[in-house]
């Protein structure tokens, strides 16, 4: 209850805030709209919760291959429903952003953009291969293993290949907003930005806990 | 127990020697695989025509080639095992790691043969010649090593699923995402021919995921393999 009430406070404050500060930038050195920076408020949250879901059901499905308890698998898989939508989310806010400042909805070459995709089909192939199994322990057991290979991969494609070649960052990695290739945040956009993080990380742990609580029940239900 | 003397490596040679024989029954991995291989192959040269496609647009269009084929067939070896009901034998007489392994060379081999029909097909069609074979060579194998290693235990997953679909496949991708553009990579430096120290980085990065796959595969057998 509480958490519901802090919660909408909280993300109602960033919401206005991100949208009635002045803009810190220059015209004349933004690459795009001095406005469009306010997207980032909510991109990067969005991207982050993205891959902090990935990372608890990480945790959650080497915890299930440990002890075989089948919580675990619902925790795991819990997670990466809701790291599903806030990988679409980040998706679509990030491409929306790349269009206004960089000219184009989509670049294979700009390694953000690649990883989060890859994310999106790594989290497909998962919800798929959960969809083709009809034993839940087997189907705990492969979908726990399989992203375990997904990760490595992943951190294969977000960390090794990006050293090896160059040309695949091709944007400067720090300019978000500006052409000198420098974040300006100042206090204000330090504030909400922070704000912004905080709040859509209470959001994520608020529905996780909700659904895994249902999950649990169905679980229960189904086996009483 | 005659086994108990009989060393790793040959129950590993035994498991392939027996996918081989069983393969050659029925021949439905090679005949996936090359007939996959070829249609794309002649898709690909057909839709070209009179292009001629550069160094980079060769690299990359023959390993969709070769990734398509590979994603036809390499999953069958562990499918059968599920479909003929042999599976349980399997696991009563050789360890998981036995399989696994076993499994992955005759992937391997299977890989291997497509390579040596398909590079050919490729140059004579789409009027290609690598001005450094050796180089090629070395990065088309490198390439087999992974797409075997990473795969198997994928395979084993999807042979365990009751609808299998295009499941390996969805699977596979951002899995061999990373083999795909380094190799894709060093055949590009092959087609046109350059020095080492241009294909030292994704080399590298090749034999780091080969190993890095295949230990993973071996650590996460057992998950997936006992029941």
């Amino acid at each position: 209850m509480w958490w519901k009430l802090i919660i909408f406070a909280g993300m109602s404050a960033v919401i206005i805030a991100a949208f009635v500060t002045p803009s810190p930038m220059n015209p004349e050195n933004s690459l795009g709209p001095v406005d469009i920076y306010r997207v980032f408020y909510f991109h990067v949250p969005q991207a982050w919760i993205a891959s902090l879901a990935f990372i608890v059901s990480m945790i959650y499905s080497i915890r299930y291959l440990r002890t075989r308890d089948i919580r675990y698998d619902i925790r795991a898989a819990t997670a990466n429903r809701l790291g599903l939508i806030f990988a679409i989310l980040a998706t679509v806010t990030g491409s929306i952003f790349a269009r206004m400042t960089w000219g184009e909805f989509w670049n294979w070459t700009e390694i953000r953009e690649v990883s989060i995709f890859v994310l999106l089909l790594i989290y497909g192939g998962y919800f798929a291969l959960r969809a083709a199994v009809a034993d839940p322990d087997t189907r705990a057991n492969l979908a726990a293993v399989m992203s375990i290979i997904f990760a490595v991969a992943a951190l294969f494609l977000i960390f090794v290949i990006p050293r090896v070649y160059g040309a695949f960052t091709q944007h400067p990695t720090d300019s978000i907003i500006d052409r000198g290739g420098q974040i300006t945040m100042g206090p204000t956009v330090r504030i909400i930005f922070f704000g912004s993080l905080a709040v859509f990380t209470a959001l994520f742990a608020w529905i996780y806990r909700l659904s895994v609580r249902v999950a649990d029940m169905k679980y229960r239900a189904e086996t009483e | 127990m005659p086994e108990k003397s009989v060393g790793w490596a040959s129950k590993v040679l035994a498991v392939t020697a027996k996918d081989i024989t069983t393969e050659f029954r029925t021949r439905y991995a090679v005949n996936a695989v090359v007939m996959f291989a070829l249609v794309t192959l002649t898709a690909v040269s057909f839709a070209l025509g009179l292009l001629q496609p550069s160094s980079e647009i060769l690299a990359a269009l023959f390993w969709v080639i070769l990734f398509f084929a590979a994603m036809s067939g390499l999953a069958y070896s562990f499918i059968r095992e599920e479909q003929s009901g042999t599976g349980l034998i399997l696991r009563l007489s050789a360890s998981g790691s036995v399989v696994l392994f076993g499994k992955m060379f005759f992937n391997f081999l299977l890989l291997l043969a497509l390579t040596v029909l398909i590079v050919p097909l490729f140059m004579i069609f789409l009027k290609a010649s690598p001005q450094d074979w050796p180089l090629f060579i070395a990065g088309v194998v490198l390439g087999d090593i992974g797409l075997a290693g990473a795969t198997a235990i994928i395979a084993a997953i999807v042979s365990r699923a009751t609808i299998r679909g295009a499941l390996f496949t969805v699977l596979s991708f951002p899995v061999l995402l990373p083999l795909l553009v380094a190799s894709i990579e060093i055949s590009k430096v092959g087609f046109t021919g350059g020095n080492f120290s241009e294909i030292a980085a994704p080399m590298q990065l090749l034999v780091a995921y080969d190993v890095v796959m295949i230990v993973l595969s071996w650590l996460l057998f057992d998950f997936v393999w006992r029941r």
